[in-house]
Order: structure tokens, then C-alpha cells, then sequence
């Protein structure tokens, strides 16, 4: 009873100190809550829908913000793990009859094989060459679908996968508490000091590797990670959908993934996967304008990327918050004094 | 007085009752999805089509339902299926639980009907497909006819038989080749552009056609959206080629006759040419796709039947253009739908079911009826064949997409001949049979 007692004390001691002293925080916490709650409140499938496929891309794009945001290995080829992900899941799935908790994992370590593939022989590229030749990679695994009909469906693609759920709303809780859990490891990873390597690889390699780092090593980590997740992703995607088909390896798919990690904010995490649950229901949202739906979505995207370069939501995190010009902790911007060093704001 | 408004009061809350609880009672129409991709040509005609079949049939009065008669409401949906499959399904979930449609109609690229064929079985909607020609989508509702049995094929008939059709044109117009330029080896250069669904078809070719007697001068796969390919006809032309057999669903279309046409290739073009299909061919080649032969499903000047020049005019004259095959959402909801539910007198999809899957309806293209596999399991797959749906072969004749094929056409030495009205011979093109005159 005295350990819950100081469990509890302990976590709203957190709250108070740590999470509600932020807008941003704040939000998380919302967010959190909000997508564990919804189901309870609504009882729409179409928006259950939605949600979920939000979700899957959210991984998906903190899974490309990994990679390219933070160790600036720009991947223009991201589709590859998602896709290597959906059709491993699907294969074990379908061929191998192992039920979808098995297929997801084993499909994502696959990714992660794909992510040392394509690691390896990009590690002497970068920039523009290595975006243009990781590119290629999920257009050469195309063709290797196509070659392979009899195990791969060809065009058709595999359908008939199991369902993670015959409940909707038990689908819905899979999904989304592997996007909350998946999510904040990420963030984690990229807070501790892999993440700081990262940062700094992407920054100055030679200056990372004058410190002593084996900066090889880092890198092929990234696209491991990033790899791992976004077969996460497909696998999740492929179950959900019943579906593994060409559609997860196209151009379209790797194009979506920047997109939305540029809107949300690089090298952030949140920022993607706020990006995802904006500009997916706002997709669905234009439906109301068929005719000028891709139009209205460029243009808002082209809109955000001309007057917050840096992404909508660190633009609203600055606007909403402050750092302290002395201990460079971050404040809510209506305070005159930090809460920490309580030096002035202003 | 009291009493008497507490009467009305509970007269009230059961009258909102009974209309809350059983929509059906106060429903007066029947609600039609009408899915594809909307901004492309594919699905416009998904949405005239049912456009067509909606006006016409609520002008006779509706859909006499066990004897009330209900209007049609169409309620369009976009599922920019070419460029993202999820999209599509986010579509046909619209459909099913916020319009909550009653049937579904469209649905083109294979992988998107297949992902949006599972959401409208687990709501139980019947969703007639007008676009996706693979056999797998029918194969389903014969392996899981619980799960699948919703599902019908519009349009177009099976890839299967829409190759076995393009076979049929390529010896007929070898034929005419034949007996009237005294060709005795004929060559014939396969062209598909480099895409999936055409290599299963180049295969098939390059094994039926030295058994058609003929030859195969060789492969030749263009990029689909290739805008030169006179790299390609030159190497035809020193090939010896006479036929040229073209796989072509893409804008490759356009180039390849135009620049044959140009050229004056001494071959003649025969098989599918999606653009070739259209009203626009003819402006886009500048004239220069005279004499090519594609196949399609309607021509201005071709009746299949007395319900096929109604159609194709009155389309004609609403949209400005030719029907193409996605249009087929008309006759899926003017005469495989609606006869279904007058017949069933219900809208209960079970029972729709039992009626569509076994009768026999006449439309524009030509006799519908749902074709059961080899161990007797219901397919909900188009019968194919003299009688049924056999397609039509089309030549572009002076500006014109003339009807050609079947003209005269016997399936077998002892079937009779199968001729629609309209049709007309097919012509060689003169620098052809200029270059092959003996």
C-alpha cells in the first residue's frame, strides 16, 4: 500500500514538475490520453479508420525521422522497409500459417536485414547520390515482386491476411498502444546519447569520427532502427488491410513518408508523428471537395513549408515556449522568470 | 386535458421510436455508392454511367421494392485508387458506415478492389466491380462464398477471356490478310508496353501464335509512357512483320500509332489499345491511327442488341463521348440490380444474392449471366462467349471507330454466325497492301 502510495505521489509529483509546467507536454500527455480514450467516446468506425491508419503511418514516419532527420542519411527509398515488412509479414502469414504477433516482429526484423542491405552500400554516399540511390532500392524490390509471382502475388499482391482483431475496437488498442510504445522508444533513442551521435553524424561526420566514433557503425545502426520500425509499420499495415501489394513499395509511399515529416518538423519524432495526425484526417477532411482534394492538401503543405521552414509544430513550440537564455531549459512563453535558474525571461 | 396531452406525448416519443429504430420504414430511396478513381477517365465512367441508369430509372417512376416504389440516390466516391490503395479503402468505409449505402458499384485497379472488396463483404453490401478484369476477385467468392458471395463482376469480362478475345481479332484480321494479299508465312511483332499485367499476356502469345499457323517476327516492350518509338517500328518493319499485335493500356498508345501512321509501317495493328478506345484518339494521332483495330465494348455506330444504341446515343448525347467499359455501372444498376430487387421485392442483400447469381438479363453489351466453376461452385463471374459477352473489335476508318468484329463470326464450324448490327468490313491499309501487292 506504501509502495502505491509512492508510486502515486511519485508520478503526479512528475505531472506538476515536469509535464504540466509545458504547453507542449501538455499536448503529449492530451494526445496520450485521447487516443487511448477515444473509442470509449466515439463509436464511428469510419474515424476509428482513420485513426488507426494514422497511426501505422505515424510509426512510419518517425521511423523515416530516425534515419534521415536526425543522422541526415536522407532515404527517398523509405517504402523499402515498409514494404519488406507488409510482404514478410504477409508471407509468414499466409504460407508459413504463423499467426500475426509472430509475423510482425519476424517481418520487422526482415526490415531491419533490408536496412543492412541498403545500409552498407550507402554508407560512402551522401546527400543527393545517396537519397537518388535509395530511391532505387524499393523500385528494384518491385521488380523482384513481379518476378516472383508464386510467392509474392505478383501484381495482386497477398490478401486474406488474418486480422490482428475481429473487434474493431481491440484492433484499434493493438495498434495504436505499438504506435505510443514504438514512438516513445524512438524518442528515447534519439534523446540518450546514440541519439547526440546521431545529431552529430549528421552535422560534422569527419568531426565525429576525429572524436574517436566508429561512425560506420552508428549509421548502419540507424538504418537498422529506422529499418525495425518501419517493418513494424508494414506489418501492421498489411494485417490491418488483409492486404501485402505493389502499393507499399511505390514511390507514392516513400514520397508521403518526407512529406510528412517535413510538415511536422525534422529531427523531432513528435513532429511527424503530429504531422500524421493532421494532414491524414485533413485528407479526409477535403473529401468534401473531391475535385480540388490534392490540390487543397499541396497547397496547405506548400503553404506551411513557405512560412515554417522548420515545421508546423516546432513553429508552434517556439511560439508557445521559450528557452531560458541562461540554462537553455525550455519555459512557457507567458513566464517572466525560468522555472529552473528563475533567471529573466526577457 | 392533462390526460389527453400526455396521450400525444407518448404517441410522439413511440412515432421518433419506430423512426429511429427502423430507418427502413421511413426509407424512400435506395442508396447506390458509386466508387473509383474520379479524376481520372476510368472513374467518370464509373460515375456517368450510374448517372445514366439513376436518371433514367427514377424518370419511370423508381424501383418497385415488394410494391412501394423507391427512388435511386447516388453518393459518389473518390478512391484515387492509381496513386494510393489506402485511400480507396478509407473510401469505401465512407460508403458503408457514414453514407450507409445499400450497394456499391465501380472500383478499378486489382489491389485496391481486392483491399475495398473485403471492407463491403464485412458490412454485407453487394458491390458490383466495373473495371478490375482479374480472374482472382471471382475466384474468391467461389473458395469463401460465405464471406465473398456479395461480390459481382460488371464489367469487363475476365483478363482470361479479354486475351482469348484479342487472339480472335489477331486471326481474324490475319485472315483477311491472308486471303486477300496472298501472304503465305505471316509474321506477327508482339508490342506491350513495359508493364505487369502485359507480360502473362506477351507469354501466351509467344506460345499461341505458331499454333495459329504464324510466326513471331519478336518482342518489342516500349515504356508505357513513351513518347518516341521509332527505334521500335523500324526494327518491326526490318523484321518482316505483317501484324502487329499490340498490348498497349497507356498513353504509348497514342505515339506508337501515330508515328506508325507517319511512318507508313507496312503492318497492320491489331489487339488492345486502350487510347485507341477513346473519342480523342483520333485528334491525338492527327489522323495518322487510321486502320487501327483495338479492341472494346461500344462504338457509335455498333448495336449488340435493341438496348445498345439507346445507351450509347443518350450517353453520347449527356457526356459528349463515347461510353467506355467502367460506364457498365449503368447496366449493373439498371438491369442486373434493379431486376434483382423487383424481382426479390427486398432490399435484403442475402436474398439479392440468390436472385442476381442464378437470372439472366439482357444489356447494352449483351446477355448477362453469372458463371459457375468447373466443380459447379457460383463464380459471379460474366459468362464469355456467342450468346453472352463477346466484346467488340473496332477499326478507326476515316475518323470513324467503325465496328469490324464479330462480323460473320463462327465460333465453331457448326455454330451459327454471330454479326451486330452496324458492322462493317475491315479495310487493310492501302500502303500495306501496296507494299505486299503481288
Amino acid at each position: 500500500m506504501n509502495l502505491l502510495r509512492y508510486y502515486l505521489r511519485k508520478v503526479f509529483a512528475v505531472l506538476k514538475n515536469e509535464v504540466l509546467v509545458l504547453p507542449s507536454r501538455i499536448v503529449v500527455l492530451l494526445f496520450f490520453l485521447s487516443m487511448l480514450l477515444m473509442p470509449l467516446v466515439v463509436d464511428d468506425p469510419y474515424f476509428i479508420r482513420i485513426l488507426v491508419l494514422a497511426s501505422i503511418f505515424a510509426i512510419f514516419a518517425a521511423s523515416w525521422d530516425l534515419l534521415s532527420g536526425f543522422t541526415g542519411q536522407i532515404n527517398f527509398g523509405h517504402a523499402l522497409f515498409f514494404g519488406v515488412g507488409a510482404y514478410s509479414s504477409a508471407i509468414l502469414n499466409m504460407q508459413a500459417g504463423l499467426p500475426h504477433w509472430v509475423t510482425i516482429p519476424l517481418g520487422a526484423l526482415v526490415a531491419v536485414a533490408a536496412g543492412l542491405v541498403v545500409g552498407i552500400p550507402c554508407l560512402r554516399l551522401r546527400g543527393t547520390y545517396l537519397a537518388l540511390t535509395t530511391l532505387a532500392f524499393p523500385i528494384i524490390l518491385l521488380g523482384i515482386v513481379f518476378a516472383f509471382p508464386g510467392l509474392t502475388g505478383g501484381e495482386l499482391g497477398i490478401s486474406g491476411l488474418t486480422r490482428l482483431s475481429t473487434s474493431r475496437t481491440v484492433t484499434y488498442y493493438i495498434i495504436v498502444c505499438i504506435m505510443l510504445v514504438s514512438c516513445t522508444i524512438m524518442w528515447k533513442v534519439t534523446d540518450s546519447k546514440i541519439g547526440i551521435i546521431f545529431h552529430a553524424i549528421r552535422e560534422d561526420e569527419l568531426a565525429v569520427k576525429a572524436a574517436g566514433i566508429n561512425t560506420i557503425l552508428y549509421k548502419l545502426m540507424a538504418f537498422c532502427l529506422s529499418g525495425f520500425f518501419a517493418g513494424i509499420a508494414g506489418g501492421l499495415y498489411a494485417h490491418f488491410m488483409r492486404i501485402a501489394g505493389p502499393s507499399t513499395l511505390e514511390v507514392h509511399m516513400s514520397f508521403q513518408v518526407v512529406i510528412f515529416s517535413v510538415f511536422g518538423g525534422i529531427a523531432t519524432i513528435w513532429g511527424p508523428v503530429g504531422a500524421v495526425f493532421i494532414l491524414v484526417p485533413l485528407l479526409e477532411f477535403f473529401r468534401l471537395w473531391p475535385e480540388f482534394r490534392t490540390l487543397l492538401f499541396a497547397f496547405v503543405v506548400i503553404l506551411i513549408l513557405l512560412y515554417m521552414p522548420g515545421g508546423l509544430l516546432p513553429w508552434i513550440r517556439n511560439k508557445v515556449e521559450e528557452e531560458c537564455p541562461r540554462c537553455k531549459i525550455r519555459n512557457f512563453a507567458a513566464r517572466r522568470v525560468c522555472r529552473v535558474c528563475a533567471a529573466e525571461m526577457r | 386535458m392533462k390526460k389527453i396531452r400526455s396521450y400525444w406525448v407518448i404517441l410522439l416519443v413511440c412515432a421518433l421510436a419506430l423512426t429511429v429504430s427502423v430507418p427502413a420504414w421511413a426509407k424512400d430511396t435506395i442508396k447506390i455508392g458509386v466508387i473509383g478513381p474520379m479524376q481520372f477517365v476510368q472513374g467518370k465512367g464509373h460515375w456517368n454511367g450510374a448517372v445514366m441508369a439513376m436518371e433514367e430509372i427514377n424518370a419511370a417512376g423508381g424501383v418497385n421494392v415488394g410494391g412501394k416504389k423507391m427512388k435511386i440516390e447516388l453518393v459518389q466516391a473518390d478512391s484515387n485508387e492509381f496513386l494510393n490503395v489506402t485511400d480507396a479503402t478509407n473510401a469505401m468505409e465512407l460508403l458503408m458506415t457514414r453514407h450507409k449505402v445499400d450497394f456499391v458499384v465501380g472500383g478499378f485497379r486489382t489491389e485496391a478492389v481486392m483491399a475495398m472488396q473485403d471492407i463491403a463483404m464485412e458490412y454485407k453490401k453487394i458491390f458490383f466491380g466495373a473495371g478490375a478484369a482479374h480472374p482472382e476477385l471471382c475466384l474468391r467468392v467461389a473458395q469463401d462464398y460465405d464471406t465473398y458471395k456479395y461480390f459481382f463482376r460488371a464489367a469487363p469480362f475476365n483478363s482470361n477471356y479479354l486475351v482469348r478475345s484479342s487472339f480472335l481479332h489477331l486471326q481474324f484480321v490475319a485472315g483477311i490478310l491472308k486471303s486477300q494479299l496472298n501472304i503465305p508465312n505471316m509474321k506477327v511483332a508482339i508490342v506491350a508496353e513495359k508493364a505487369m499485367w502485359a507480360d502473362p499476356m506477351v507469354t501466351a502469345a509467344e506460345g499461341v501464335i505458331p499454333k495459329f499457323g504464324m510466326e513471331v517476327a519478336g518482342v518489342w516492350r516500349p515504356s508505357p509512357v513513351a513518347t518516341d518509338v521509332t527505334a521500335e517500328l523500324s526494327a518491326i518493319q526490318r523484321s518482316g512483320a505483317q501484324v502487329i499485335f499490340t498490348i498497349f493500356s497507356s498513353s504509348v498508345g497514342i505515339p506508337f500509332a501515330r508515328q506508325a501512321g507517319e511512318l507508313k509501317i507496312p503492318a497492320v495493328q491489331v489487339g488492345i489499345n486502350v487510347e485507341a478506345q477513346k473519342d480523342s484518339f483520333w485528334e491525338a494521332t492527327q489522323g495518322q491511327g487510321n486502320y487501327i483495330f483495338t479492341m472494346n465494348t461500344y462504338s457509335r455506330e455498333v448495336e449488340q442488341n435493341e438496348l445498345t444504341a439507346p445507351f450509347v446515343n443518350a450517353y453520347v448525347e449527356r457526356f459528349g463521348e463515347t461510353p467506355t467499359y467502367t460506364a457498365d455501372t449503368y447496366a449493373a444498376i439498371k438491369h442486373s440490380l434493379v431486376t434483382a430487387i423487383e424481382k426479390a421485392g427486398t432490399l435484403n442483400a442475402d436474398k439479392l444474392v440468390e436472385v442476381i447469381r442464378d437470372q439472366v438479363v439482357k444489356t447494352p453489351t449483351g446477355v448477362v449471366q453469372y458463371m459457375k466453376d468447373d466443380q459447379g461452385r457460383y463464380l459471379h463471374e460474366l459468362t464469355w462467349g456467342p450468346g453472352y459477352l463477346l466484346g467488340l473489335g473496332v477499326q478507326w476508318q476515316d475518323g470513324k471507330m467503325a465496328g469490324v468484329w464479330p462480323n460473320k463470326f463462327k465460333a465453331s464450324a457448326e455454330a451459327p454466325e454471330i454479326s451486330y448490327t452496324g458492322m462493317v468490313d475491315y479495310i487493310i491499309p492501302p500502303w500495306v497492301a501496296e507494299a505486299y501487292k503481288k
